[in-house]
């Protein structure tokens, strides 16, 4: 585009007394966009540089040294166990976390959308609260309910005869532990979501339907789910990038442990990065694999999804 | 006109954003202090404000304690603002240590750099190789350093002598439910007791019905504590305080059998497994599932209010193979930052001695648990103090373990052990430790084969650190 109206202005007569007005628009549109242009600058494009460069160094904690390592951070980090596992938790989040909390949503707004109405901005209401919660207030109530010795669950479990596991502190069960704590407080989000592409579809396409004989499973089957398809879309595209980022629960559940059983991508970073002994080069070289992990995963969603997205 | 107008929007948005901006920056990297050069004209903020400096050489003080701990901080400093008219210093609490840290190196690179900062017990390397620092003893007078405890005189200093002044300290402590030692007949526990006595105390107790013995959070300081109540170095070169450390030594001898004990409670079910916490620990005692707890002499005062029965105190216990050696002093000290200038730096120090001076020790004490950092308080102590301990007696356990803590050997040379390690990455090395717990209770690990497995990663670290001081 910008090169044809080049192309065009080449013929046109030159004014020397009058500047062109065009020449003069744009100038406005970058005055008009100079307030975002510094701000964005300043807090992203500036550190994802800066963030690169570190990330080829190695940084004292104290300050003012580095040494130039080239692409040892990186290295160091494709070839360290650690590194891996924290992959393999993030993946197994995102498994765990996404498919889960957007079925689940799905169900509870069809739940939500039929019947008893005129309670509808109740249920609404109670399903939302969670997701204005913050995600520290979730981690120190979930501490409550999965203490292995006066947390409620396992006190439940016990009134069944069950002895309840170690939710926290196991390898089995921490993972899955912080999962569902996310998951519950993604899950208000995603029904809202999920129940206004609900609203969007046409009554008379299950008029329809219905008149053809079609019972509730094939009206969900043939008529909501694919109609729904780029509401799902976009919910997988959130959550996936949510699940990747988790932190607020892991930071207040297990910190990562047992062991590194749920120290994820984003976890690592932070505590290389601000807590302890602050490894900024390492950091930031994990910051950007995660980087490349998440842009990796959007470009296959975006793939994977461009056929099978109805849109109305 | 309208034209006017609407530039006149424009200018006012972008004066908006670009103030809005202001804020952001300064407060990323300044953190929320009026800085150098404003603070000394217009009043500071807060409460701190009393009084108009005037003339006055203005101190920015960044520590870390919040809440009722930060109220106790806020009111010394009012103290020592009102005692006297030269220095005026300015407080900012700036949120937890690791942040006041964050806040430090930001500060560092923007010139804005505070005269008095509150940095944790591991990160004295750290704060050493700042090369930043003016150390305590270039400003005191003759002999002014002996006024200290030992521990706390020793913890930071180096071959030189005191270079940060210790500032709330704290050691670790065994809190037990007297009710449950008396429905066990267990009588109260010697003050020096190794691990075979401690265990003895555990049967007697499960028997008695209690659920768990003790509990505490897998958090690498209490392997740190019991490994130097045993004797045991954390590092090599004395526990790094008479060179560099380049290797851990916590995976021989003591550092073994130590965690093999700490393990080994979880394992056998005398302690539940919490985690790394340190509060999920506190309501398994005061629900009264435990009967005994690890936790921060600092904590006493929440202990005796909280808990729905009464609450005594011991000493940590040591390995069976060592003597009791004592509690390395630990909590956070204040560093005096090299302002260029003096005067200004001498005015930091007054305002620290203020801070070491009886008074100030008995209200700090008293007020917030920790300890008292100067000698003569201990050997002496002052009427109010007395009352005070006849009423909290648990701060005497706490005051007693720290007091017959061994710092010097028979032969008169330094027991490093209880001097504490010292290392750049230790912060670093304590995660990896806190992670080895793991490696132990769920992969089946020994207790060796998961310190030797901790001590690769912990020498890997050392070696990048000290990676800086090379050539």
């Amino acid at each position: 585009m910008a090169e044809v109206v080049a192309e065009r202005r080449k013929h046109l007569p030159v004014k020397k007394d009058a500047p062109p007005r065009r020449r003069r628009r744009h100038w406005r549109a970058y005055l008009y966009l100079f307030p975002t242009l510094v701000i964005i600058g300043a807090f992203v494009y500036y550190p994802i540089v800066e963030s690169f460069r570190l990330s080829l160094n190695r940084v004292a904690p104290f300050g003012g040294t580095e040494i130039f390592v080239g692409l040892d951070n990186y290295t160091r980090l494709l070839t360290s166990a650690e590194f891996w596992n924290n992959v393999e938790v993030s993946m197994w989040f995102m498994v765990g976390a996404v498919p889960v909390g957007i079925a689940l949503a799905v169900a509870i707004a069809l739940l939500l959308s039929y019947p008893v109405r005129r309670l509808a901005w109740a249920h609404r209401m109670l399903i939302f609260v969670p997701v204005v919660i913050s995600s520290a207030v979730a981690g120190v109530l979930f501490r409550w309910l999965y203490n292995p010795v006066v947390g409620h669950i396992n006190t439940w479990l016990e009134f069944f005869g069950i002895q309840g596991p170690q939710w926290l502190t196991s390898r089995t069960w921490a993972l899955f532990a912080v999962t569902v704590a996310v998951v519950w407080r993604q899950l208000g989000f995603n029904v809202i979501i999920a129940l206004a592409g609900l609203q969007q579809i046409d009554e008379s396409y299950y008029e329809a339907a219905k008149v053809d004989g079609a019972g509730v499973w094939d009206r969900i089957r043939y008529i909501t789910l694919p109609l729904l398809s780029p509401t799902l879309f976009f919910l997988v595209v959130v959550n996936v990038i949510i699940s990747l980022q988790a932190f607020g629960e892991i930071d207040i559940l297990t910190q990562g442990g047992p062991g590194q059983a749920t120290e994820n991508l984003v976890y690592s970073v932070f505590v290389d990065a601000f807590v302890g002994t602050r490894l900024r080069g390492f950091a930031s070289a994990q910051a950007f694999l995660l980087a490349l992990m998440i842009i990796a995963v959007s470009f296959i969603q975006f793939r994977g999804f461009r056929k099978r997205v109805h849109y109305q | 006109m309208r034209r006017t107008r609407y530039w006149t929007g424009v200018l006012v948005a972008m004066a908006l954003v670009a103030s809005a901006c202001d804020g952001g920056t300064t407060e990323a990297t300044d953190a929320p202090t009026t800085g150098d050069q404003g603070a000394a004209t217009t009043a500071a903020p807060g409460d701190t404000a009393a009084e108009e400096p005037g003339d006055a050489i203005t101190i920015e003080f960044w520590h870390a304690m919040a809440d009722d701990l930060g109220q106790v901080v806020e009111d010394l400093v009012d103290q020592y603002n009102e005692s006297q008219d030269e220095v005026f210093v300015n407080a900012t609490f700036q949120g937890s240590y690791d942040d006041t840290y964050n806040a430090l190196l930001a500060a560092f690179e923007a010139g804005t750099a505070p005269n008095i900062t509150q940095n944790f017990d591991l990160a004295a390397q750290t704060m050493f190789d700042t090369g930043r620092l003016v150390p305590a003893y270039t400003l005191m007078e003759e002999g002014e350093a002996d006024e200290f405890l030992p521990a706390v005189r020793e913890y930071y200093s180096d071959e030189d002598g005191m270079v940060a002044m210790a500032f709330n300290s704290s050691t670790p402590i065994v809190y037990y439910n007297v009710d449950m030692f008396e429905a066990a007949g267990l009588e109260p526990p010697p003050g020096d007791w190794d691990f075979s006595t401690f265990l003895e105390y555990c049967e007697a107790l499960e028997a008695s019905g209690v659920e768990f013995c003790v509990t505490f959070g897998t958090v690498g300081w209490y392997f740190e504590q019991i490994l130097a109540n045993s004797g045991g170095l954390y590092f090599n070169n004395n526990n790094g305080r008479t060179d560099r450390a380049t290797e851990v030594q916590f995976n021989e001898g003591q550092g073994v059998e130590v965690f093999e004990f700490l393990t080994g409670l979880i394992a056998d079910g005398h302690a539940p497994n919490l985690g790394n916490t340190w509060t999920d620990t506190d309501s398994v005692f005061f629900a009264e599932e435990a009967a005994m707890i690890f936790d921060s002499t600092a904590g006493a005062r929440g202990f005796q209010d909280n808990a729905g029965f009464p609450v005594s105190t011991a000493f940590i216990p040591h390995s069976d193979s060592s003597e009791r050696n004592g509690v390395v002093i630990g909590g956070a000290a204040l560093w005096l930052i090299d302002s260029g200038d003096n005067e200004i730096n001498r005015a930091a120090w007054d305002f620290m001695r203020f801070m070491a001076s009886t008074d100030p020790q008995v209200q700090w004490h008293t007020g917030t648990g920790y300890f008292p950092v100067r000698a003569d308080l201990q050997e002496s102590p002052p009427a109010e103090l007395e009352s005070f301990w006849d009423e909290n007696p648990n701060f005497r356990t706490a005051m007693e373990q720290l007091a017959t803590t061994r710092t010097e050997l028979d032969d008169g040379s330094k027991n490093y052990a209880v001097l504490g390690g010292r290392a750049g990455p230790f912060p670093e090395i304590r995660r990896i430790l806190t992670e080895t717990y793991s490696a132990v209770l769920d992969e089946g690990m020994s207790p060796q084969e998961a310190l030797d497995q901790a001590a690769v990663r912990a020498n890997q670290a050392l070696a990048d650190y000290n990676a800086f001081f090379e050539g």
